[in-house]
């Protein structure tokens, strides 16, 4: 995995119609934000209000997703835990197995990317079908989704009818009304045959053991409703103490997302159904996911990384992602809360290089609903990079920094120092910085020497 | 094989440890972790969107003012508002909507205001109720009838409860979904919509606007796994 974010990189930096399209994106739902950002008087009490309830759900975390279990449990459900991805699998792998199910329809969730569930249901002989239009297109494609919310945009509308013609034995057309279209129409046959409908969970009630679905195509509804039983899966850092605490949240994550005041659908479920008679799935299965997320809890830093609710605004504010894509950082999460999460997931060897995939502008931090201090995560985890790196580079880098020290010192070394270099004509080693830019020219004489001369200039008579 | 109960114990135990570890050696907040849940934060944060407090509108709920922000804001995200006095002229207004459409087979749900308004609706139609058909047969039709329990105005959402009625696959199935809404059910805020619902219902649907996607190079189409029409009615008693 070495050096592959900057490998990635630059093949993203190459591929002009990638950055068309991410620069539409990325504008399109940074305009938005702004404009839905608007209908809300006091965005940053909002902010703020988030945050704090944030912070005290992660202060009692254990309690308060006890309390969530306790309720869902009240209302019908069935909750199970599970400590890793591996665990998450064989649960979710084996529900499926006992409910006999063949096909399970999944709406968007980034935890079951972050496990890999889609391979781990495929190797019990189970077929997982991604039933949100762009995670369709990027299955059937056989790809990863380059953007939280719009999972294929990488892919041109040439593309998709191609691999429709192909997959789905339609006739290519350019026009995305047809395009969509037909993906209905062939996912309600799935719809229509799924025993399990695998979805994840955007906020958790503790207080009712309620869990909260935003989408805007009704896959998730879908998903939710048809199948015999329904499975959510859930990170701890999901929970939220208060039924009315969801208004806050409701009002940051479609604006912060989309730009919209609010999605087309939330789905509320509390527990399975009651009567025979009601509509919707006989068995709601909620999976709660730890996989390297507690550990996050241990210092006051690192614990704001769980505050994220995955907007996805801080992707489309960043001038790294903006460029380069999702593609690139190599994870499930990508963006700046990506290169936040990801080596805390799923380790540092892993992981290394993304802390660094960042200018440290700080309009991540500046856009993020809940105000994580994305930046100070940065350097935080770039400090622990530098801390464990062992080797010659680290070696190397610290010798650099010794001899500059002891230059820095000594004034007449570091006069000495600049004279030689100007009579040499050589310029400090800058690496990647000087390969795109020119350093301006070292002046003839320096400050100090002009300031001497001038001096004795003025002191002659 | 996993024990659950194992999983549950060590990712709890995990939770706890770690805060310790991160936690300042303070008595109070360590006599609070071991105490039950906190109370409600207090901060200035006074929500809705026009930052006034929650005192009832002047006009009260269903007023004037809701009542026209309501139906700009469902007009503002893609949902189609008609007002609608008495059974005769609903009947009539869904009778337009469905043939404007060109739904001929419309399923209602088992509300009775909404099997009452399809038995009126006249010929050229097949009406049929939710609890009769197949899922097959929901899959086929063109149209879902249903209420909706609350609208809310900042938003323009319907808010449907799966304790009052059964339409939780009826407003999502067919291409086209037809709420009736009573006037004096329109919320001011999501605030106040959150407040009213019943908990005791397993599945509370918020509905804003069509089923819409813009995953195909950023354009919007509708209608992608949901509704491509959303039609609320609003009843007005005769």
């Amino acid at each position: 995995m070495a050096r592959s974010f900057e490998r990635n990189a630059r093949a993203a930096l190459a591929d002009g119609q990638l950055r068309g399209a991410l620069r539409d994106a990325t504008t399109l739902f940074g305009e938005r934000r702004r404009a839905a950002m608007a209908t809300l008087p006091d965005w940053e009490g909002a902010r703020e209000r988030a945050r704090a309830i944030k912070d005290e759900t992660l202060l009692h975390l254990d309690r308060y997703l006890e309390q969530f279990t306790a309720n869902a449990r009240r209302a019908g459900a069935r909750v199970h835990w599970a400590e890793d991805a591996a665990q998450a699998c064989q649960i979710i792998g084996r529900i499926a197995e006992e409910g006999g199910a063949r096909t399970v329809v999944k709406s968007k969730s980034m935890a079951s990317e972050e496990i890999h569930l889609n391979a781990a249901l495929a190797g019990r002989g189970i077929e997982p079908v991604e039933t949100d239009l762009g995670e369709y297109i990027i299955q059937l494609a056989g790809e990863t989704p380059s953007h939280i919310v719009v999972p294929a945009i990488h892919k041109t509308k040439g593309q998709i009818a191609a691999l429709f013609a192909e997959k789905l034995g339609i006739e290519p057309s350019d026009d995305a009304a047809l395009l969509t279209a037909a993906a209905r129409q062939a996912l309600r046959r799935r719809f229509a045959e799924a025993e399990l409908g695998v979805s994840g969970v955007n906020f958790a009630v503790a207080e009712t053991g309620t869990i909260v679905i935003l989408e805007n195509e009704g896959n998730a509804r879908l998903t939710t409703s048809l199948p015999r039983t329904h499975v959510a899966l859930m990170g701890i850092e999901k929970v939220i103490p208060r039924f009315a605490d969801l208004e806050v949240f409701l009002q940051l994550l479609p604006r912060s997302g989309t730009g919209q005041v609010l999605t087309a659908y939330v789905s509320l479920i509390t527990g399975a159904k009651r009567r025979p008679a009601d509509e919707g799935p006989e068995a709601l299965e909620i999976v709660v996911l730890d996989n390297g997320r507690s550990r996050m809890l241990a210092s006051a830093v690192t614990r704001g990384s769980l505050a994220c609710i995955r907007c996805g605004a801080c992707l489309n504010a960043c001038p790294v992602y903006r460029q380069i894509g999702g593609h690139a950082y190599g994870s499930v999460y990508p963006g700046p809360i990506g290169a936040v999460l990801s080596p805390q997931l799923f380790g540092m060897a892993r992981s290394s290089e993304l802390p660094f995939a960042s200018s440290l502008c700080g309009a991540c931090r500046d856009v993020c609903p809940v105000k994580i201090d994305i930046p100070a995560l940065l350097l935080h985890l770039r400090a622990q990079v530098v801390h464990t790196r062992v080797g010659e580079r680290r070696l190397l880098e610290r010798l650099a920094f010794r001899g500059y020290a002891a230059v820095m010192a000594r004034p007449r070394l570091f006069e000495w120092v600049m004279r030689a270099a100007r009579m040499l004509r050589i310029l400090p080693p800058l690496g990647a910085w000087t390969r795109f830019r020119d350093l301006r020219p070292l002046a003839p004489r320096s400050f100090r020497e002009e300031w001497r001369t001038r001096l004795r200039h003025e002191a002659a008579p | 094989m996993i024990r659950s109960d194992d999983a549950r114990r060590e990712i709890l135990r995990a939770i706890r440890e770690n805060l310790a570890r991160s936690s300042p050696p303070d008595p109070l907040s360590a006599t609070r972790r071991g105490s039950s849940p906190p109370d409600p934060l207090s901060t200035s944060w006074r929500g809705g969107t026009k930052g006034e407090d929650r005192s009832p509108s002047p006009e009260g709920r269903g007023g004037q003012g809701v009542r026209s922000r309501f139906t700009e804001q469902l007009a503002a995200v893609g949902a189609r508002c008609t007002p609608v006095c008495g059974e005769a002229d609903a009947a009539r207004a869904v009778a337009r909507i469905l043939t404007d459409a060109g739904a001929r087979r419309v399923v209602g749900s088992d509300a009775p205001v909404v099997q009452q308004l399809l038995r009126a609706l006249g010929d050229g139609f097949v009406v049929d109720s939710v609890d009769r058909v197949s899922r097959d047969e929901l899959f086929r039709c063109d149209a879902g009838v249903t209420t909706a329990q609350w609208g809310i105005a900042e938003t323009g959402t319907l808010v449907l409860e799966s304790g009052r009625e059964r339409s939780r696959l009826l407003s999502l199935v067919p291409p086209v979904h037809v709420a009736l809404l009573s006037p004096g059910c329109i919320c001011e805020s999501l605030g106040d919509a959150l407040a009213r619902v019943s908990p005791a219902s397993h599945a509370i649907t918020f509905i804003t606007g069509p089923s819409r996607t813009s995953d195909i190079e950023l354009t919007i189409v509708t209608g992608v796994h949901g509704p491509q029409a959303v039609h609320v009615l609003l009843l007005e008693e005769e």
